[in-house]
């Protein structure tokens, strides 16, 4: 896609303004003379017509490519990041950091315990509903 | 009239300065009288900032020329109806909004605030008014609503025509009330934060009005999609424009924090990281409203020219670095109180679906700065727009929506392998019968494909969920299966609310896919009588009748379009030139059916005679905006408040985590 070098972020398709058109007329004109998509992307974006910001994505190549792989790598390294987390807190068992006077006793077990059944009722009714 | 407005809100920083200082005070004094009366002075901020409101209204309807905002954005020819969209068409008319808007929400919030958060709910007071003495500080000293010209102009400017669309009359005020709303829930998580609490005291405010904003978010952005296809004139309903992605990112972050909430609240566990999300989103929403008004990089919806960039850049420095040093500062006090079970377990689905969730949120952001980046570093202006949002964001999109259709299998805390591939064989079947049946009929493009069966799974595994609740309550309880369905909602209302949504978002992809590869686009420039035929449609353009008003001029185009010979329907798009702003708007035509959408937008009147036609057959789209309605009842679903639930004994001696639903 090739953007309007006249309008804010917009497409060469999405506007009328004079310039947007006559660049429309242009690609028709190239494709007409057999010009492949890679070729008319290559003439807009030469340096003595519009330069590369009239390309709507940046180049694949060069300094470009960061913008492409940065995104994937941020996913996976979080992805992979969030899931080794959440297995190093499998298996701790944390008392409620609410207080830590009130969390540490014995008393507290049967309270604990009263909850994990409760959790436990709560999962099964789920899987009743579902 | 308007000085009175003025006058009100320079009372209102007064009263949200006061009631800052009050609760800030009071908490650390120890003085329930001072928080009290810094509560109070919230609520008396309504009042006045609604005084303002009006008289920002009155003006425009008496057309008061000699204000500045009034002239420039109002004029005599405007219907009084357009005030509504007129008040907040420029900057100054918009702040007024924002902080009358915020006044309400936090008035309500602090009203309506759980007994679990009032120990902290001072510093959750003071939080939001500081929000506010910043709208009201920059209205009062940098873009006053109610500044005056010089002398008074005979007739204003006149309203932005682009504006004049029924989808403006809810789309920006949706969308304003919605960004600055996310700071209800990060006021109740970081009040409760200072207040020394790191538990899940917050958990049940933050959750509900982080869903209700979520809600209002969605539907803003959907009428504004709705907006740009039948206004725009070029066919499509979003561009990854910096300001629909600056609105878009903060609703994302937005989607994780609702969903990650819910392992907090059924398990205690994700404290920190719910606050992380909330604490995102507020800084995502700031960093919108920064785009919106003066930011670097060109887009059509933003405010234009504007002299406030570094005070909201300010403001977003400051509303990103502060939540984060609290954060840090409390972070001993947050553990969470459950540990996890197994790796295939709910939590986990919602883990993953958080950061695919912030994963689009931060391509998206990378997207948005990069140009800036290259501009810095490699002295090259670079572009970065639709088709590269559409190739990141769209594999991780698809990933969604798998998850969509697995996650609610999971149970909680540990998932059986074999019950989980008994619940998935019919809706992978669905999927895969889909995905056979579209490749038979010649649907081939992958993206559409996998797209149309993970649809399938997706809905599938909800009906099914469904049918399996209600045949369970039909054997347990005996109900009728109407009435089973009804009272298993309403037994776990966030839960099947939130599958009402799920399907509004399957909804979406199924126009956002039709749309993207199946859409067919024409452009063609037609005589009276001529026709032109696209797919199974032939449209003949009939005549174009030129109506001059005082500040427009309309160029009303009937065409009709046969199918098959026989006349389908007559259409009348509509291109309107407005001399004022030396601009056009267009009124798309369109024929909208759950099969696809027949459009026709005029693009130009030639002098010839001849009338440029954009035409476009869009399959699926219809789905999109009917969605719009089930994603608002899904909300309410999920959101209606249960009975006071009986409280179990457990929860009275500790605040144990996960009980208390």
């Amino acid at each position: 896609m090739l953007m309007c070098p006249v309008c804010p972020a917009q497409t060469i398709d999405q506007t009328e303004v004079p310039l947007a058109k006559q660049m429309r007329a242009q690609v028709r004109e190239l494709l007409a003379s057999g010009a492949t998509r890679e070729e008319v992307l290559a003439w807009f974006s030469a340096p003595e017509r519009y330069g590369p910001s009239v390309l709507a994505e940046p180049p694949r190549s060069g300094f470009y490519l960061i913008a492409w792989i940065v995104p994937g790598v941020v996913v996976v390294v979080a992805l992979v990041g969030g899931l080794l987390t959440l297995r190093a807190m499998r298996g701790r068992r944390v008392n409620d950091g609410e207080d830590p006077v009130t969390s540490d006793g014995d008393e507290l077990q049967p309270y604990l315990a009263a909850v994990d059944r409760d959790l436990a009722l709560d999962t099964d009714t789920e899987r009743d509903n579902g | 009239m308007a000085d009175l407005g003025a006058a009100c809100l320079w009372m209102g920083l007064a009263l949200a300065a006061y009631s800052f200082f009050a609760s800030v005070g009071g908490q650390l004094r120890g003085s329930p009288a001072l928080v009290d009366s810094g509560r109070k002075a919230s609520y008396v901020l309504v009042v006045v900032l609604l005084v303002s409101t009006l008289s920002l209204v009155q003006s425009f309807i008496t057309r008061d020329f000699s204000l500045k905002y009034v002239a420039e954005h109002s004029n005599l020819a405007m219907p009084n109806i357009f005030t509504w969209v007129a008040f907040y068409a420029g900057n100054e008319g918009s702040l007024l909004y924002i902080a009358f808007a915020l006044s309400v929400m936090a008035a309500l919030a602090i009203w309506l605030a759980p007994a679990s958060t009032r120990p902290t709910l001072a510093w959750t007071t003071a939080i939001l008014m500081l929000i506010e003495v910043f709208f009201l500080a920059v209205m009062g000293f940098m873009a006053n609503p109610f500044a005056k010209l010089p002398f008074p102009v005979p007739d204003g400017q006149g309203i932005n025509p682009l504006l004049t669309h029924f989808g403006m009359f809810f789309h920006p005020p949706a969308l304003m009330a919605g960004l600055v709303g996310i700071s209800i829930p990060m006021a109740f998580s970081l009040g409760n934060l200072i207040g020394g609490k790191g538990g899940d005291e917050w958990i049940d405010a933050g959750r509900a009005w982080g869903v209700g904003i979520w809600a209002l978010l969605a539907a803003g952005l959907l009428l504004g999609s709705w907006w740009a296809y039948t206004i725009l004139g070029w066919g499509g309903f979003w561009f990854w424009d910096p300001v629909e992605n600056a609105a878009f990112m903060p609703w994302i972050a937005l989607t994780a924090f609702v969903h990650s909430i819910m392992v907090q609240k059924r398990r205690g566990m994700f404290r920190m990281w719910n606050i992380v999300l909330i604490d995102v989103a507020f800084g995502l929403a700031l960093y919108g409203m920064f785009m919106n008004r003066g930011g670097p990089v060109p887009s059509v919806h933003s405010f234009g020219a504007s002299t406030l960039g570094w005070v909201f850049l300010l403001f977003l420095a400051f509303g990103v670095i502060v939540p984060l040093a609290i954060f840090f500062w409390r972070y001993e006090r947050m553990k969470s109180a459950q540990s996890l079970d197994s790796m295939l377990s709910r939590e986990s689905a919602f883990l993953v679906n958080n950061l695919l969730l912030l994963g689009i949120a931060f391509a998206t952001l990378w997207g948005t700065v990069y140009p800036l980046l290259s501009r810095l570093f490699a002295e090259q202006e670079i572009t970065v727009a639709r088709p590269f949002y559409d190739q990141v964001n769209g594999p991780l999109m698809l990933g969604l929506v798998l998850l969509m259709g697995i996650g609610p299998l999971l149970p909680w805390r540990r998932a059986n392998l074999r019950s989980l591939q008994r619940a998935l064989l019919m809706p992978g079947m669905a999927a895969l019968a889909t995905i056979a049946v579209l490749l038979v009929v010649g649907i081939r493009q992958p993206y559409a494909v996998v797209g149309f069966g993970l649809c399938a799974l997706v809905t599938t595994s909800i009906v099914a969920e469904w049918v399996r609740g209600t045949v369970a309550r039909r054997r347990s309880v005996g109900d009728n299966p109407a009435v089973g369905f009804v009272r298993l909602v309403l037994a776990n209302r966030p839960r099947y609310g939130g599958y009402v949504v799920h399907l509004a978002v399957v909804m979406v992809a199924l126009g956002v896919v039709g749309q993207s590869f199946y859409g067919v686009q024409r452009d063609v420039a037609l005589m009276p009588g001529e026709s032109v035929t696209v797919k199974e449609y032939t449209l003949e353009y009939v005549d174009t009748t030129a109506l001059a008003f005082s500040d427009r001029t309309e160029f009303r185009t009937t065409v009709e379009v046969y199918r098959d010979g026989e006349l389908l329907e007559t259409m009348h798009p509509q291109r309107t030139f407005h001399p004022a702003f030396n601009m056009a708007s267009t009124r798309a035509a369109i024929r909208s059916t759950p099969v696809e959408d027949f459009y026709v937008v005029p693009s130009e009147n030639r002098e010839d005679g001849a009338v440029g036609f954009r035409i476009l057959v869009n399959p699926l789209v219809w789905w999109m905006w009917v969605a719009g309605p089930v994603m608002v009842f899904g909300t309410v679903i999920a959101l209606w408040p249960t009975r006071a639930p009986a409280r179990r004994p457990v929860t009275v001696a500790s605040p144990a985590p996960g009980a208390a639903d």
